[in-house]
């Protein structure tokens, strides 16, 4: 039996009293210590880089001449297709205000709306043709996080963490950076550990905030608190808590919950340093952005995922975009003028992780996924020159450990209205992000209500395509 | 299907010997050859082929065996295929030439397979078996008879009763998730010694005090998913959802018998219309989650049937799920996996709730209401007086009052608006509609000629009125348009202020005009009624769509077609518009309307008109007499508006529920998708347990039929299921695990009972106590397996039986998020116990596409509620809760996680709220003891409800001494002996 499936069993009888004697302490240890995946993984860790509000495929990497030929014009697929929209009455088709070129050995096109990124092609395998069965943003964000269209379900790196646990015993497995500006669509709910133990929830880190981690310290008006209190509340603490659980010899949730105390102070000695960005270079601050105001705060949370894997996590998200009508990529109203600047804020940085994690040899066993929930349509969104969205066909890329460089996957149609050849979907995705880390879709489960629950649900191929 | 034609060819040939014996030649070979892949142990395709009934029912894609036909019998063109994928058997050899002959013979004979004992063995659904379906056995036996025969077949020895404490405090913190004070454990153990009796009185005590509906809702909530929001991405507040949560706490103090609990939360409002209690008890049905876009905003089809789709999934699941233990929805997409369930069955279950939506109702059942008589006097005269004034040239007519049906005095129905394609007036909202551009609907009553939809995208004129007058240069839309012209705010409209104004507010009114819609007043009946001829319209237009856009609407106003007022991209950051327009002696028309404006989108384009009215042009010439009168209605009408506000108000008792209509036609959807629909299904239940009639009837039922029809099924005495899954979870939280390990899950992939004949004994028990929950929590609680202590256990018990599943031990357990945050209260002297209401809100609300919730420290006594009182939001879970594992309130929670984990810890350090109310724990101490020594005794008795020993005092007075009293009292929360409980 697998290590997860046998923790599956260790946590279905975790609620059962005293049932999970013993088990406590396990989960502890293993809620931070690495576990082994089903097969040899080709990644241990993952970034996931995520564009909140539905990035436009059709203005960043999707070129098609035809819309640039039939731009203007009323949009009829033929074939009796339908064509509708998700809020509103489709316009004309619309090329892009971008310009497009080739880039590098494999000749990927990418619109100048990304110059940096657009070096970097021959290291990443797209996936051209992703389809999502719904255009509407909460049940598409969720697909794309946790494998249903439905509140609930953990999400990707809840999972993560569940089948594997952390790289160190000082960090947590699972971090989410959102953007300084605001959560995303549905919330904290996109770093949910769903119905998996509440340990494998995202840590949410607020890279902008004067406290970036919640509870990592008292808040700063808790004056009857300082560290010379605290130091001896604790000593206190582990003595009742020791003669206590002394008292109940065989109770080891009692134990770990004394551990529990010790594994806080190492986070809280760890996590100052692990946010703190003086010990880089002004070069690598450059790389990522951090000098210009406009990239700065991703470029930031980005350099943060770069430390924070080399500290240990085991996957980290970084979040471009709030989920509001706008800062985001859900470019409704003005592609030349949203997409631009959603654009310019994620381009430098992202190109900058990338090369700075090749650098340092991290993209050896790291893997980094660019994502978002759907795409957007070849046509206006009535007369405005925005786009609205379209869950037929959107991209997405991976990079790093166990890809097949310069590849792409996927073609859709003529106008990047539909996905048409090699379409894939959220599940194929997690699918893939699951088998690279060494990890089966299909053996990765939880029992809850009656179901063993998947990341995939009943759905998912690996796209070996992109894997090298 | 590549069939071999050469093979074909050659079975022609092949003479048969005579002819075929089905069980002699063909038999032999389904056994050896298919029935591994296509019998009892894998049905691959959905197909078995190891009975007869089977085989001749065929798999996923319909029958395979055609009698008389080979050529149309799968069968045989899957055994003739040359395609690698296609043919079967798909390892090993192909049939030999001689038995794909045979095939085809008896398929063309008319495939003559004479049923077995063993075909009818093998048709028989084992499944059935299943000890969940079964009748409740009625056994003689006691509690702690059964659990003690199953200890002494194990050779383990339970442990004795707990000592007193140890029983005051596990039954207060399990009956009311709240701990006993110092005092009453004191007096609870000297009574204790004198007499045990005191034990069962306690547990009366404790179920009959208003804490334990408090408890306990929170345990039926987990199951119900219940949260005050929508969830998903437009997470919308439920503001009246607490009804629903104010009932179960009610029901459970009152012991509401548990058949009735269960009835009224599935078909209350059809069993008792006449009660509100028992209309708000449907807000189970509507407690889950629910996509506002997918379901209201999207004018995508596909989309809304999804939604809807997963809608009902989410009701169906979460009745059949808490009452009886079945995982329905995994028949969703195909027959149940593992349970005797077809998907039949569950579209017969959606069909039961296929006429019920969520929605906020009214659960006032009539009746007079308080000050509604008086009410409706005041507001009678005001009417009159109204007229009086205008007739008198004092006031204007109010054209939002118009548009709600009124004259113009305050007549009409607030929230009324005009249905722009029909003309009709109408309370409902509309989402998006597409009617037909440029035609002017005429409008029952005198004022109004005409509304439509304006689009100028045409060649010429648009007509603006009935009458043929038309406008030139309108501008070209998209075509559609949104809800009503309202008397009020329109369907999702956010505010309905302009500056400091707000014009739903008393004293004011509005005309919601969503883009793109137009409405033409008549101007003759305003002369009629004002008694003059020169006109003046007055009104400020205001936005109140998304506040961050930069999009807008355009705003028009004509008369008789000639442009009087246009002011474009009226969006959240324009000033607001001041309209005054005159309206001459000829003027006949004036227009209203609103347009998209440039970006082509009718999103978030609210427009509405505030005070809109038209007036005289210029100061009305009266008599002597008439300006008196005047003067005199003036001060009346003042008079009149005082009084009616200082009546109190007429509540409506609106509670996030149901709302019913003619149930459409349910078709069994294929692999679940509502875009390939296959038969129609009645509803009905399932037909796993013997006994109960699965068929409610036919599609004609009426919605209040059908849900009766579940609700009296899942109720029935006979019902096996619905008994034994409630004495379960009783047991469940009593004991940290069920008899049954998967307390929402009786199915063949669930728990097996650790002691059926226990199980069934409380079910029995219960059904006999008229469904008393209260009956079986004091025969549970005063049950000697319950009372035991939980250590020091035996080497030999542990080695036996260490999950404790023979109940040798007591339930020690982790305090429940709730239960930790109430104690810390408890303890700080803080604790609010004011019950009911409306949820405590410890966050920052601001209105946003995607409403933001920003949580802030509950310091303020009306955030010091209990627990469930909380207001619960669910894409934003509270944090301090969350990592104490309080449930996901978008998931069916029969069983919280435990978990233990340095956020945990920290959170318990570091949190606000633990902080302050360390301070407050600290100050109640500090103003009854003054020494360390005294501080620490009595901290220790608050927290504890015991006093320390000598080192522990020595140790607590010491930090006290060098740390304060605040930083004992923050470790003293912290402490494993506050969060777990013996």
């Amino acid at each position: 039996m697998n290590a997860a499936l046998s923790r599956r069993d260790f946590f279905g009888t975790l609620s059962t009293g005293l049932g999970g004697v013993a088990l406590a302490s396990l989960m502890q240890r293993e809620a931070f210590a690495a576990t082994p995946p089903h097969f040899a993984p080709k990644a241990r860790r993952v970034i996931q880089l995520f564009m909140n509000g539905g990035a436009s495929q059709c203005d960043l990497f999707d070129y098609k001449p035809q819309l640039i030929a039939r731009h203007g014009q009323k949009f009829d697929p033929g074939g009796g297709q339908r064509v509708e929209a998700s809020i509103s009455v489709p316009g004309a088709l619309m090329k892009s205000p971008f310009e497009w070129a080739q880039h590098g050995q494999c000749g990927r096109w990418v619109s100048s709306a990304l110059p940096h990124l657009a070096r970097h092609v021959d290291d990443m395998a797209f996936l051209m043709a992703m389809r999502s069965p719904s255009n509407v943003h909460g049940p598409a964000a969720y697909l794309q996080t946790s494998g249903f269209v439905l509140p609930g379900f953990p999400c990707a790196g809840a999972w993560i963490s569940y089948a594997l646990g952390s790289l160190a015993d000082n960090v947590p497995a699972f971090v989410a950076l959102p953007d300084s500006r605001g959560l995303p669509y549905n919330g904290r709910s996109a770093f949910t550990s769903g119905f998996l133990p509440a340990n494998h929830q995202g840590t949410i880190i607020n890279a902008s905030a004067p406290q970036p981690m919640t509870h990592l310290q008292p808040p700063a008006d808790a004056k009857h608190v300082t560290p010379g209190s605290r130091a001896d509340g604790l000593a206190l603490l582990h003595e009742m808590n020791t003669a206590h659980a002394a008292e109940r010899g065989d109770d080891s949730r009692l134990t770990a919950r004394i551990e529990s105390y010790e594994l806080a102070a190492r986070l809280q000695l760890s996590a100052p340093e692990l946010l703190d960005l003086t010990g880089e270079t002004d070069a690598t601050k450059k790389l990522y952005g951090l000098d210009q105001s406009e990239t700065a705060d991703f470029g930031k949370r980005c350099l943060l995922a770069r430390r924070m894997i080399e500290r240990g996590v085991r996957f980290v998200q970084v979040w471009s975009g709030q989920g509001g009508g706008s800062d985001n990529w859900d470019n409704h109203s003005s592609i030349p003028k949203e997409l631009t600047a959603a654009a310019r804020k994620m381009d430098q940085p992202t190109a900058g992780l990338l090369m700075d994690l090749k650098a340092r040899g991290l993209l050896e066993d790291t893997l980094l996924v660019w994502t978002t929930e759907f795409g957007r349509m070849p046509f206006t969104q009535g007369n405005s020159l925005g786009r609205d969205h379209n869950g037929g066909t959107f991209v997405s890329w991976f990079a790093g450990a166990g890809v097949k460089p310069g590849t792409a996957f996927g073609q859709s149609d003529e106008w990047s209205w539909k996905a048409v050849e090699d379409v894939t979907t959220g599940y194929d995705f997690h699918a893939t992000l699951l088998h690279l880390l060494g990890l089966n879709h299909e053996k990765l489960s939880f029992y809850h209500n009656g179901i063993n629950r998947r990341l995939t649900d009943v759905h998912g191929h690996v796209i070996k395509e992109i894997c090298g | 299907m590549r069939v071999n034609r050469w093979l074909v060819a050659l079975i022609a040939g092949v003479a048969s010997a005579g002819a075929v014996d089905f069980e002699k030649d063909l038999h032999p070979v389904l056994r050896e050859r298919c029935v591994e892949c296509h019998g009892p142990k894998k049905q691959k395709a959905g197909l078995r082929l190891d009975a007869k009934a089977h085989a001749m029912k065929g798999g996923d894609d319909g029958a395979v065996i055609v009698a008389g036909k080979s050529a149309e019998s799968a069968i045989f063109r899957r055994i003739t295929s040359d395609d690698k994928d296609e043919r079967m058997p798909p390892k090993g050899d192909r049939l030999t030439t001689a038995q794909i002959a045979a095939f085809r013979e008896w398929l063309d004979t008319g495939a003559a397979w004479d049923e077995t004992d063993a075909d009818r063995a093998a048709a028989r659904d084992r499944r059935l078996d299943h000890w969940a379906w079964q009748p409740v056995s009625h056994k003689q036996g006691t509690v702690d008879g059964l659990i003690a025969a199953r200890l002494a077949e194990h050779g383990i020895t339970p442990l004795p009763d707990g000592d007193p404490r140890t029983l005051i405090r596990r039954l207060y913190f399990d009956l009311t998730g709240l701990p006993p004070t110092f005092e009453e454990v004191e007096e609870f153990t000297r009574e204790y010694h004198a007499s045990k009796d005191v034990y069962a009185r306690l547990v009366d005590r404790l179920l009959a005090s208003p804490a334990y509906g408090e408890r306990w809702a929170r345990h039926w909530l987990d199951i119900a998913h219940y949260a005050d929001t929508h969830g998903f991405e437009r997470d919308q507040r439920r503001d009246n959802a607490w009804r629903y949560r104010d009932w179960v706490i009610n029901a459970l103090n009152a012991d509401m018998p548990y058949d009735e609990f269960l009835r009224q939360q599935i078909a209350g409002d059809t069993l008792h219309p006449d009660r509100s209690d028992a209309i708000i008890a449907t807000g189970f049905l509507a407690a889950g989650p629910w996509d506002f876009v997918g379901q209201a905003e999207t004018p995508s089809a596909v989309l809304k049937r999804a939604a809807r789709a997963d809608d009902l999934d989410d009701m169906v699941t979460q009745v059949m799920t808490s009452a009886c233990g079945v995982t329905i929805n995994c028949a969703r997409c195909h027959d149940h996996k593992l349970d005797p369930i077809s998907q039949r069955e569950y579209y017969g279950l959606t069909a039961v709730f296929a006429g019920v939506k969520r929605a906020e109702r009214d659960a006032g059942v009539g009746g007079v209401k308080p000050g509604a008589e008086k009410r409706a006097s005041l507001s009678t005269e005001l009417g009159v007086i109204g007229k009086q004034l205008v007739r008198l040239g004092q006031r204007g007519l109010d054209l939002a009052d118009i548009v709600g049906g009124g004259d113009g005095t305050g007549t009409g129905k607030a929230g009324t608006g005009i249905n722009i394609q029909s003309g009709q007036r109408q309370i409902e909202g509309e989402t998006r509609q597409r009617p037909k551009p440029n035609v002017p609907t005429p409008v029952a009553g005198d004022f109004i000629d005409s509304v439509f939809l304006p689009d100028g995208g045409v060649t010429g004129d648009i007509p603006v009125s009935t009458t043929g007058s038309t406008v030139r240069g309108a501008p070209k839309t998209s075509g559609e348009t949104w809800d009503a012209i309202r008397n009020g705010t329109v369907a999702g409209q956010g505010t309905a202020k302009v500056g400091d104004t707000d014009y739903a507010a008393a004293g004011h009114s509005l005309l919601g005009l969503h883009a793109n819609a137009a409405i033409t007043f008549d101007l003759t009946p305003f002369r009629a009624a004002l008694k003059t001829g020169a006109l003046r319209f007055r009104t400020t237009v205001g936005y109140s769509g998304r506040p961050t856009t930069d999009a807008g609407a355009d705003v028009r106003v004509y008369v008789d077609g000639e442009i009087a007022l246009l002011s474009e991209n009226v969006g959240p950051k324009t000033a607001p518009v001041l309209v005054d327009v005159a309206l001459p002696e000829k003027a006949r028309f004036l227009t209203l309307m609103s347009t998209e404006g440039r970006d082509g989108n009718i999103g978030f384009d609210q427009i509405f008109y505030g005070d809109p009215r038209i007036t005289a042009a210029g100061q009305p010439v009266l008599t002597q007499e008439e300006n008196a009168e005047a003067a005199r209605l003036s001060a009346r009408r003042d008079e009149l508006e005082k009084k009616l506000k200082s009546l109190p108000k007429p509540e409506k008792m609106l509670v996030f529920g149901i709302k019913t209509e003619v149930p459409p036609v349910v078709k069994v959807m294929h692999r679940g998708s509502p875009e390939d629909l296959r038969e129609e299904v009645a509803p009905g239940a399932l037909a796993c347990l013997a006994g109960l009639k699965p068929a409610f009837g036919g599609g004609q039922l009426t919605d209040a039929q059908r849900r009766l029809a579940l609700a009296n099924w899942i109720t029935d005495p006979a019902n096996p299921l619905t008994a034994r899954v409630i004495v379960n979870r009783l047991w469940h939280h009593h004991f940290g695990a069920g008899l049954v390990d998967t307390p929402s899950d009786f199915g063949l992939g669930g728990g097996r009972p650790s002691h059926p004949e226990l199980l069934d004994l409380l079910a029995t028990e219960l059904i006999a106590q008229k469904w008393s929950l209260k009956a079986m929590h004091r025969i549970i609680c005063n049950s000697a397996a319950y009372r035991r202590a939980t250590s020091p256990a035996s080497r030999d018990a542990l080695e036996k039986d260490a999950g404790n599943r023979l109940l040798w031990r007591g339930p020690a357990r982790r305090l429940d998020a709730e239960s930790v945050r109430d104690s810390v209260l408890a303890v700080s002297g803080k604790l609010n116990r004011q019950m009911h209401g409306p949820g405590w809100r410890d966050f920052d609300y601001k209105e946003e596409y995607a409403p933001v919730y920003a949580y802030k420290t509950a310091d303020a006594p009306e955030l010091w509620r209990r627990s469930i009182y909380r207001f619960v939001v669910r894409t934003t879970p509270h944090q301090l809760l969350t990592t104490l594992d309080c449930a996901n309130p978008s998931n069916l929670t029969p069983a919280r996680n435990v978990t233990t984990t340095a956020l945990q810890s920290l959170a318990l350090l570091n949190n606000d709220f633990i902080l302050r109310q360390s301070a407050y724990f600290a100050e109640r101490v500090k103003a009854i003891a003054t020494t360390p020594g005294a501080q620490a005794e009595l901290a220790f008795a608050l927290a504890f409800s015991r006093s320390p020993d000598a080192e522990e005092k020595s140790a607590a007075a010491a930090l006290i001494s060098k740390r304060g009293l605040p930083e004992l009292c923050r470790m003293l929360f912290n402490a494993n002996e506050f969060v777990f409980v013996d």
